[in-house]
């Protein structure tokens, strides 16, 4: 990885916002940001995202490149919480592997929307199909997650309270798969961005796009806080879970770019579909997770993915990919 | 003043709308809940900073007869040992 590519990715100003709050909650200043503001900002990210994904989908069309990216979306989806699950049953019971799992197996839409940046920076370009990619994403690690415990939990040590010994009530499955917050509102936006076309973004665009970059910093801001926040609980998850959510993205990205490169994706694509397997949910699987499994500790599947794994990708991972790519793709 | 017993609920704020659910259908007639509680138990710090409600909890109290007062703690009893939290159940005196 080339130094000059790693200081342009920390010397953005998103990045350095997120280290301004993570030193912010490491040295305990008093900085806070009011708590409905962040999940504004984090609402505000997924709708300009998803209107500017259908946008750039209306003018490229659904073509079978496109089919083919998302199906590939979807296989990484499955096979990532497979494979980390038993990985992760090494060290943990079934209840918490299967958390962990789902939670690494699912996507942060804020690492994509950092890579997003980082690309833009530097004048490469992606599909607006990725952003469908990564809705697709969301959601399968959540059944899969659920399905692992079924399969392999003894017996359920809480049953159902309505007395039902089953864990996969479809309907409860269904709507935390497809109905939570940010599915909801990326797949809604992104299909209004498709509708809607030019004219559509070209009327939204002064606060979904002009505003972006400036909106993007405000909550990696708190995101920083939030992390460093976390940072004091990450001695008490253990080296092997610390190893875990550093080795397993980067295991996670080398697949993503084999497939890529396997399967034709433009660099940008490439870059953006590697992100998306290497990162971990924080959002949308540990509110899943915490309904669905709530024998697994969530401070296990939330820390990781919060305070190692993301401020990993976001400063060392996404440049790191995007050299391999370079690379090979030349 | 009339006697009447106070039943207080915290729990995680995720599973919030399922709680007031089950206390509407014993006949619980009102209730008043703070959203917002952060706090310290056997799940951890309750922090409150994150963007879902899995560090959040949410404090539910209500003024019933003594007959509802026991149906809600029955129904609410799984709802604690499934997902933990905390029930209290207090005599008070009902201003009316």
């Amino acid at each position: 990885m080339s130094l000059d590519l790693l200081m342009q990715n920390i010397l953005n100003p998103a990045i350095m916002m997120f280290f301004l709050g993570l030193f912010a909650a490491i040295l305990k200043s008093p900085l806070d940001i009011p708590q409905p503001l962040p999940k504004l900002f984090s609402l505000y990210l997924l709708i300009a995202i998803g209107f500017h994904g259908g946008y750039e989908l209306a003018k490229s069309g659904i073509t079978g490149d496109v089919l083919k990216v998302l199906l590939l979306a979807i296989l990484m989806a499955i096979l990532v919480p497979i494979y980390a699950f038993f990985i992760l049953r090494i060290k943990f019971d079934v209840y918490n592997a299967a958390a962990i799992a789902a939670t690494y197996g699912s996507i942060s839409a804020v690492t994509f929307i950092t890579a997003g940046n980082f690309l833009n920076t530097l004048g490469v370009n992606y599909g607006g199909y990725m952003v469908a990619a990564m809705t697709l994403m969301e959601s399968p690690a959540i059944v899969i997650g659920l399905i692992l415990v079924s399969f392999f939990a003894v017996k359920s040590l809480n049953d159902d309270l309505n007395g039902n010994t089953s864990r996969l009530n479809l309907k409860e499955v269904l709507n935390e798969s497809l109905l939570n917050p940010s599915v909801y509102i990326l797949l809604g936006t992104l299909i209004i961005g498709f509708v809607t076309g030019e004219k559509g973004w070209k009327a939204v665009e002064p606060l979904f796009g002009n505003l972006f970059k400036g909106m993007l910093a405000f909550f990696l801001l708190d995101m920083g806080i939030v992390a460093g926040k976390r940072l004091v609980e990450v001695k008490k998850v253990g080296t092997f879970l610390i190893g875990f959510a550093v080795l397993l993205p980067v295991f996670n990205a080398f697949v993503a770019i084999g497939l890529a490169k396997i399967f034709g994706l433009s660099k940008g694509d490439a870059l953006m579909f590697t992100v998306l397997c290497a990162s971990a949910s924080y959002i949308a699987v540990p509110a899943a997770m915490r309904m669905s499994i709530p024998e697994a500790n969530p401070s296990l599947y939330v820390t990781p993915a919060l305070a190692i794994t993301f401020p990993f990708n976001i400063s060392f991972g996404i440049p790191l990919y995007y050299t391999i790519i370079n690379n090979i793709w030349g | 003043m009339e006697k009447a017993k106070k039943v207080e609920i915290v729990i995680d704020s995720i599973h919030l709308s399922y709680l007031l659910e089950k206390l509407q259908k014993v006949g619980v007639s009102g209730y008043s809940v703070f959203k917002d509680v952060i706090g310290m138990g056997e799940r951890g710090m309750m922090a409150g900073d994150e963007l879902t409600d899995v560090f959040k909890n949410s404090y539910i109290f209500t003024l019933c007869d003594e007959e509802t007062a026991n149906k809600v703690v029955e129904a609410i009893r799984p709802i604690l040992k499934k997902y933990g939290g905390i029930c209290t159940v207090s005599d008070v005196l009902w201003v009316k």
